[in-house]
């Protein structure tokens, strides 16, 4: 019975053996490269980069629950996405603005 | 030529649904590829350039096999991969590969 359910889900139209499953599957890499990148200094962090990955994942997360059917992990792929990308962004913002008060106070 | 543009505006991938600005905003990768090309190499991510690369490569093969067929994803993850394979090469170099 369960040898059947997994049969199934091998040779779903969206399975493994399909680039339906494969590539959002590896999107999460982009959240796994950034939460890394979490230890880098700040000054390394590229703003239009995690601006992008910021905006791709709102947009995406808000795109997922529209579509028909509603997929939940192209969903919290893309809501990772857009998490790891506001702290990466919210990270050098406060480097860059607290090192700005710092050099004024001088 | 307006019908054309009108043929656009109403087609299954067009700027009325989701399926067009999914796809708009991965875009942004490429931008922002393009504008960190200036910056010197010790700025590059290698995990997230690398990560890039495998992602565009893939998501190419899905735009091509989705249906309805996904011209607009498929260039953006062209132009994408070769932003980053570009930075990558910038990154391997300035780490001494």
């Amino acid at each position: 019975m369960a040898a059947s359910k997994l049969q199934a889900l091998w040779n779903h139209p969206a399975g493994p053996k399909t680039i339906h499953f494969w590539a959002p599957t590896f999107k999460w890499g982009i959240s796994i490269a950034n939460i890394a990148d979490f230890a880098k200094p700040p000054e390394k962090i590229s703003y239009p980069q995690q601006i992008a990955v910021t905006a791709t994942g709102v947009i995406w997360s808000r795109y997922s629950t529209v579509i028909t059917p509603k997929n939940w992990n192209l969903f919290s792929v893309n809501l990772a996405m857009a998490a790891t990308g506001m702290y990466q962004l919210s990270r050098k913002l406060r480097h860059d603005y607290s090192s700005e008060a710092a050099v004024a106070k001088e | 030529m307006g019908s054309s543009f009108r043929a656009f505006l109403n087609s299954p991938v067009g700027p009325k649904t989701t399926h067009f600005w999914g796809p708009v905003a991965n875009w942004g990768f490429v931008a922002a590829g393009l504008a960190d090309m200036k910056k010197p190499p010790e700025m590059i991510s290698g995990n997230m350039t690398a990560v890039m690369c495998v992602y565009s490569a893939l998501f190419m093969r899905f735009a091509w096999m989705v249906k309805p067929r996904n011209y607009l994803l498929l260039a953006c993850h062209a132009s994408n991969e070769a932003v980053q394979l570009c930075q990558l090469s910038r990154w391997a170099k300035g780490n001494g590969y």
